[in-house]
């Protein structure tokens, strides 16, 4: 846990209204890695993203930077807010400017840069998303997806070391899912670090380094997908278990053991693989 | 929507809005400036075949843009020009009319008319957003110009929350009597006042996410030739003023 990039301490958070979100959580970001936190809606989860934000301090409990506790000063929460980009769920409550390129530009202006480097970011991001044809289009005739991928340019654009997205998944079709999904592989290609909140198990499960299950406003479970996605009472929690797993556990009963081969599929295209390959063995006089 | 649709394809999108704003303002000073109704329905006349011909803006579509306006400013001039009188006496309705103002509305309709056109230039040729960074080199104050942005942005985001509502309640015949329609606009009032409340506290977070902390910033874009644009209006535009005060 000491290792982490960023961490929380116990910490708690009670909304003004008595609704108690976080409750004594403990947990580790990992520099570098692809983090899932899974949960029910209620869990926590965004909650625990507006603390590493910073845009909301915890009740009780403290935030770690590396080993350093958060500074909540202007200084400290421009400096942690220029680390830790983070991407709401609904792209109408994030993007300020009816222009894809001036809303890009938005908080890389804020952080105070000059104008020729502010450009050059703008353009940079517009690329990673791919969304350069786009980039002088008005907001309001873009499609979800492609406002949900201004948000993450905008984010990006302002170079963060941590970008965290809630749900990025909700509410985009198969085809923009896999564009999005694109999308992050090559930025965590470039080096950043990615946390995800998102309900769906099997996407965790097959692109996640690293998962955080949450319940009531603290940790039940945190590790590697192979580790906790599969425990009985994770899959209890979040109503299933990924449909891969459950494939490859139902092809163990029958006496089809891919798990032999010291290789655990977690994608489906992986899956197909593992099969193939465990035909071809069998065939094999 | 019209004019939303023509400041983002006509041909002069990618002229300096200080350009376009030169040409605005001389036709507003030309309008003041023209010594007869005649001058100032040329001065309009000339602007608006800029807007059609130089810009692309199709003319059907200019008109429907000027309409409410030009509708708006026929409805005054005709109230001051025809006087409704009730006697009691007598109990008749008469009608009257003074022919001695009718040079001094018809100097008022032409200016307002230049006005308009001048306005419409602009509009319709330039998104908003490059309106406000316009303002914005001009020193308007920063709140003033933070709230156009958002309200502009927020107009978009609240009239798709209106469609849906809309449709949501049409599927389940909230608009199907009269009474239900009125019923159901209520409910769409008052669903709307706590959206933009919501709406407003996820756009403070999501600005304070991205470092924001006082006016909100924006990259202007570069436009090319905006030197030569700028000299061309500001000749465009005495040119304009000169002849709206010589033309008799």
């Amino acid at each position: 846990m000491n290792d982490a990039i960023i961490r929380l301490e116990e910490v708690s958070y009670r909304y003004p209204d008595g609704t108690s979100a976080l409750n004594n959580c403990t947990l580790g970001i990992h520099r570098n890695r692809r983090t899932a936190v899974l949960g029910a809606n209620g869990a926590g989860k965004t909650t625990m993203f507006l603390h590493l934000n910073g845009i909301v301090q915890p009740t009780s409990g403290r935030l770690f930077w590396g080993n350093t506790p958060l500074d909540y000063s202007r200084a400290g929460l421009r400096k942690l807010r220029s680390k830790v980009g983070m991407v709401f769920q609904n792209p109408d409550s994030q993007l300020f400017s009816a222009s894809v390129r001036e809303d890009i530009s938005f908080g890389p202006m804020n952080l105070g840069l000059d104008i020729s480097t502010v450009r050059q970011r703008v353009d940079k991001a517009l690329q990673a998303v791919a969304m350069a044809e786009l980039a002088d289009k008005p907001v309001h005739n873009l499609s979800y997806g492609q406002k949900k991928r201004v948000c993450i340019a905008g984010v990006l654009a302002m170079e963060p070391e941590i970008i965290v997205l809630d749900e990025p998944m909700a509410g985009l079709d198969a085809a923009m899912q896999l564009e999005l999904t694109a999308v992050l592989e090559k930025l965590h290609g470039g080096g950043i670090t990615i946390v995800i909140a998102t309900h769906d198990l099997d996407f965790a499960y097959g692109w996640a380094d690293q998962t955080l299950v949450m319940e009531s406003g603290r940790v039940l479970a945190h590790g590697t997908p192979d580790d906790i996605l599969l425990r009985p009472e994770v899959g209890e929690t979040l109503g299933a278990t990924p449909q891969v797993a459950e494939i490859i556990h139902s092809l163990s009963l029958i006496g089809i053991d891919l798990r032999g081969n010291g290789y655990l599929p977690r994608t489906k295209d992986e899956l197909v693989k593992a099969i193939t390959a465990f035909a071809g063995r069998e065939d094999t006089p | 929507m019209l004019t939303e649709q023509s400041a983002y394809t006509n041909r002069w999108r990618w002229v300096s809005p200080t350009a376009k704003g030169i040409l605005t303002c001389s036709g507003i000073v030309a309008a003041f400036a023209a010594s007869s109704p005649r001058a100032s329905l040329l001065v309009a006349a000339l602007l608006m075949a800029t807007a059609i011909f130089g810009a692309g803006i199709p003319a059907t579509r200019y008109l429907r843009v000027g309409a409410p306006a030009l509708l708006f400013l026929g409805a005054s001039c005709l109230s001051l020009l025809v006087t409704l009188k009730f006697t009691h006496g007598g109990g008749t309705l008469t009608m009257q009319s003074n022919p001695a103002e009718l040079s001094h509305i018809a100097r008022m309709c032409g200016r307002s008319c230049a006005c308009l056109t001048a306005l419409l230039l602009l509009t319709l040729t330039t998104p908003l957003s490059d309106i406000i960074s316009l303002l914005r080199s001009c020193k308007v104050p920063d709140t003033l110009l933070d709230l156009m942005t958002l309200c502009y942005r927020t107009l978009f985001v609240l009239s798709a929350a209106i469609h849906e509502t809309i449709t949501a309640q049409s599927a389940r015949l909230g608009h199907s009597t009269l009474a239900l329609s009125l019923r159901s606009m209520g409910g769409l009032v008052a669903n709307l006042t706590i959206q933009v409340w919501q709406r407003s506290q996820a756009l403070h977070i999501a600005a304070l996410a991205r470092n924001n902390d006082g006016a909100l910033r924006f990259l202007e874009h570069p436009f090319a030739h905006s030197r030569r644009h700028i000299t061309m209006a500001s000749g465009a535009g005495v040119t304009l003023i000169l002849l709206a005060v010589l033309i008799p």
